[in-house]
């Protein structure tokens, strides 16, 4: 397939991974990243989100792929000094300093060397390390690794950022720093391609997400989309429910615990609850809380994941047989 | 060039953390003190900067046993010991983690990720492990040449082809310890598979020279025996009844040693064959000895073995005795120099390429 799609950032087809002893990791991976946004990936251990983005980053070679990264195919060296990268697990030169290793990885990609001392240093800083730089890192935690790898993966001032599990043993206020770091970048224009199993994290930063289940695109869109289906409003009123509630198409009422109940209106649109209230409010009812309630990211992961058929949720790794069927929601 | 300038100085930032590259270095340092350490003055000998007294009229400043000794001290102990054995066994230890290290799962994806396609990174990391025995060399050249400089008043540059030489020569015994360490990613793996390769190479070495000077041994006979009938055919006088009898026995016999020939050879070409594949990691050292040594062409164990002896002026001949053993053995070391350098870097080169194709073929197809 030819870049004619140029105006995605990443824009994958057909991407397919088959590991020794007929590992079947990806099978026909349809993705598209726009420029500018955070996209987020998700998916049960062993679906293959390391091994998506091992492809693209050219760690490993796909039996079959094509589309593009920034505007050039899969594969494409030259295209990878405009992007960075954090690998899960990674595993840094234990003889440096924190700084060496940011100038060390930043001079294989071509940053020139007056460019190189001055963003480690501010990327240092930004990464709250500035303390730490000229430590060896045979001497960092976890957390200061993670840290030091992500300030690595933005030396070269990248227009794609492609993290697999930035947060990975970060600890709250490391990870609202990252998330921070993230939104910034957003804000100057990067994309930023996420991996992560932390759905609240995902939910608070990500513009659209992709549900990646045994090597499968199960789905993926922007959050409103995915949800929207589920969308809802929940109105909570002391007392038993109405009679009239179960009549309407559109209405359900769920009776709680200590007499109260809750009125369920399907839908986004907030007309339809106007009505519900006026006639709560002519009998007198007392309403406690009226909300929008959608799902939650997951709620979604979880649908995703779960074979409708058995409602059985589906186990991790890839599956040993070629010809999976389809499982989980389509957007 | 950025990049290969950036993977040459983390190769020297990772040998700068090493404390084995100190020790050698150190060690390194403690040879060549030693060595500069002997000196010769009027009554002989002194070792250790003169602690120790070795009286000996022949071994006097400046005398010529004592320059010959000066420098076989060096071929044979600083060069055909230290960098051929010891130095080389532990540069390969320390060196020997490098490759297994680069592709263990976490660092390769870095490494992988950069804008720096598969087969340069690899060459360019093979060519950056170098680093540590060109700098040990270089350090234990200078040294050597002050010391020879200075005690004998000979300035040999040639000294300093030790540092191509010795780093080509490690180089052939490092691709092997790169491909298994490619292979199986583990060290141990690796050194230990090197170490057993460079063991094999010896021994096909050692087998080849005693069954080449068993055959050389065989040939001289079987040309005595030529000779004898020779002169036995051109004899006219004497009674031919006993000449026939004589020439047949020695016939016979000449034909026995022909057949043990032929049969030596049957076991000889599949061995030359191997040794000529293999890397001639002995040879290539000894080009460093048959380069310094052409100048005053007597060596320390040629005075030994009676080689050499000292004439009625005092100076020193090379032995005019036709002694069979020491005819064999000139012969056999004939033979050896007569194989070019170019062969013999050569050919080691060749095995060292597809060595290292090899590797790199398996470095550029895996899935980290
Ligand atoms: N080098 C490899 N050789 C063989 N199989 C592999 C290799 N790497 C991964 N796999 C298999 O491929 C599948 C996908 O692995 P991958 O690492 O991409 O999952 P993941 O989604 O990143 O999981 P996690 O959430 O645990 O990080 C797994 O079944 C795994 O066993
Ligand atoms: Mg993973």
């Amino acid at each position: 397939m030819k870049s004619q799609s140029s105006d995605y950032a990443i824009d994958l087809h057909d991407v397919r991974k088959i590991y020794r002893g007929k590992i079947h990791a990806l099978r026909d991976i349809q993705m598209q990243v726009h420029p500018g946004e955070i996209f987020g990936l998700l998916g049960p251990n062993g679906a293959g989100k390391s091994t998506l983005v091992k492809i693209m980053m050219t760690v490993v070679r796909p039996n079959r792929a094509h589309g593009t990264i920034l505007g050039k195919s899969i594969g494409h060296k030259r295209t990878l000094a405009r992007v960075g990268y954090l690998p899960e697990h990674h595993r840094l030169p234990s003889y440096l300093t924190g700084q060496q290793v940011l100038e060390f990885y930043a001079a294989l990609a071509h940053v020139p060397g007056g460019v190189r001392k001055k963003r480690s240093r501010e990327l240092l800083k930004t990464m709250g390390m500035d303390d730490w730089g000229n430590k060896k890192v045979s001497s960092y935690s976890k957390g200061m690794m993670q840290r030091i790898g992500l300030a690595q993966a933005l030396m070269n001032d990248p227009d794609l950022i492609v993290l697999d599990e930035p947060t990975d043993g970060v600890d709250p206020v490391g990870r609202r720093d990252i998330r921070d770091v993230l939104l910034e970048l957003r804000e100057m224009g990067k994309t930023i391609f996420l991996n992560s199993h932390l759905l609240s994290e995902l939910e608070m930063v990500c513009d659209r997400v992709a549900i990646l289940v045994q090597g499968e695109v199960a789905t993926q869109g922007t959050l409103d989309d995915l949800t929207r289906e589920s969308q809802r409003y929940e109105i909570i009123i002391a007392g038993t429910a109405p009679s009239w509630i179960e009549t309407k198409s559109g209405l359900r009422a769920e009776t709680l615990d200590d007499d109260r109940c809750k009125v369920i209106i399907m839908g986004a649109d907030p007309q339809p609850i106007q009505t519900v209230l006026d006639q709560l409010r002519q009998e007198n009812r007392i309403i406690l809380s009226v909300q929008p309630v959608r799902e939650t990211l997951e709620d979604l992961f979880m649908r995703a994941i779960t074979d409708p058929a058995t409602g059985e949720i589906s186990s991790p790794g890839a599956s040993p047989n070629s010809n999976r069927k389809s499982k989980g929601v389509r957007a | 060039m950025r990049q290969f300038l950036a993977l040459i100085f983390d190769a020297y930032r990772e040998l700068n953390s090493k404390k084995l590259f100190w020790i050698i270095l150190v060690l390194s340092g403690l040879t060549v003190l030693v060595y500069a350490s002997i000196g010769f003055n009027d009554t002989g000998m002194s070792l250790f900067f003169g602690l120790m007294d070795i009286e000996n009229e022949m071994l006097t400043k400046d005398s010529f046993l004592s320059r010959i000794l000066y420098r076989s001290i060096f071929s044979t102990f600083m060069i055909g010991i230290w960098l051929t054995w010891i130095a080389t066994i532990l540069a390969l230890i320390s060196t020997a983690s490098i490759f297994p290290d680069m592709v263990s799962g976490g660092s390769i994806d870095l490494l992988l990720s950069k804008p720096i396609g598969r087969i340069k990174l690899f060459f360019f990391k093979y060519i950056a492990s170098m680093l540590f025995v060109v700098l040990q060399v270089s350090i234990f050249c200078v040294g050597v040449f002050f010391c020879l400089g200075l005690r004998l008043n000979d300035w040999e540059w040639r000294i300093f082809a030790a540092i191509p030489l010795v780093t080509v020569f490690f180089s052939y015994l490092y691709s092997i310890c790169v491909l298994f360490g490619v292979w199986t990613r583990s060290t141990l793996t690796a050194l230990l598979l090197t170490f057993l390769l460079w063991f094999c190479t010896y021994s096909i070495n050692a087998t080849e020279a005693v069954v080449n000077m068993f055959k050389i041994q065989f040939t001289m006979e079987v040309e005595a025996f030529d000779e004898e009938i020779a002169t036995l055919q051109n004899n006219e006088v004497q009674d031919n009844g006993a000449i026939e009898s004589r020439l047949e026995t020695i016939q016979t016999e000449r034909d026995e040693r022909q057949v043990t020939i032929d049969k030596i050879d049957r076991w000889h070409q599949p061995v030359r064959i191997t040794q000529t594949i293999l890397p001639k990691t002995g040879e290539t050292i000894a080009l460093l000895d048959r380069w310094l040594r052409r100048e005053t062409d007597i060596n320390m164990m040629d005075i030994f073995t009676g080689g050499v002896a000292m004439d009625d002026q005092g100076d020193f001949q090379r032995a005019q005795s036709r002694d069979e053993d020491r005819e064999v053995e000139r012969r056999l070391e004939a033979e050896y120099e007569a194989r070019s350098e170019y062969f013999i870097i050569g050919s080691s080169l060749a095995f060292e390429a597809v060595v290292l194709a090899l590797a790199c073929t398996i470095f550029v197809r895996r899935d980290f």
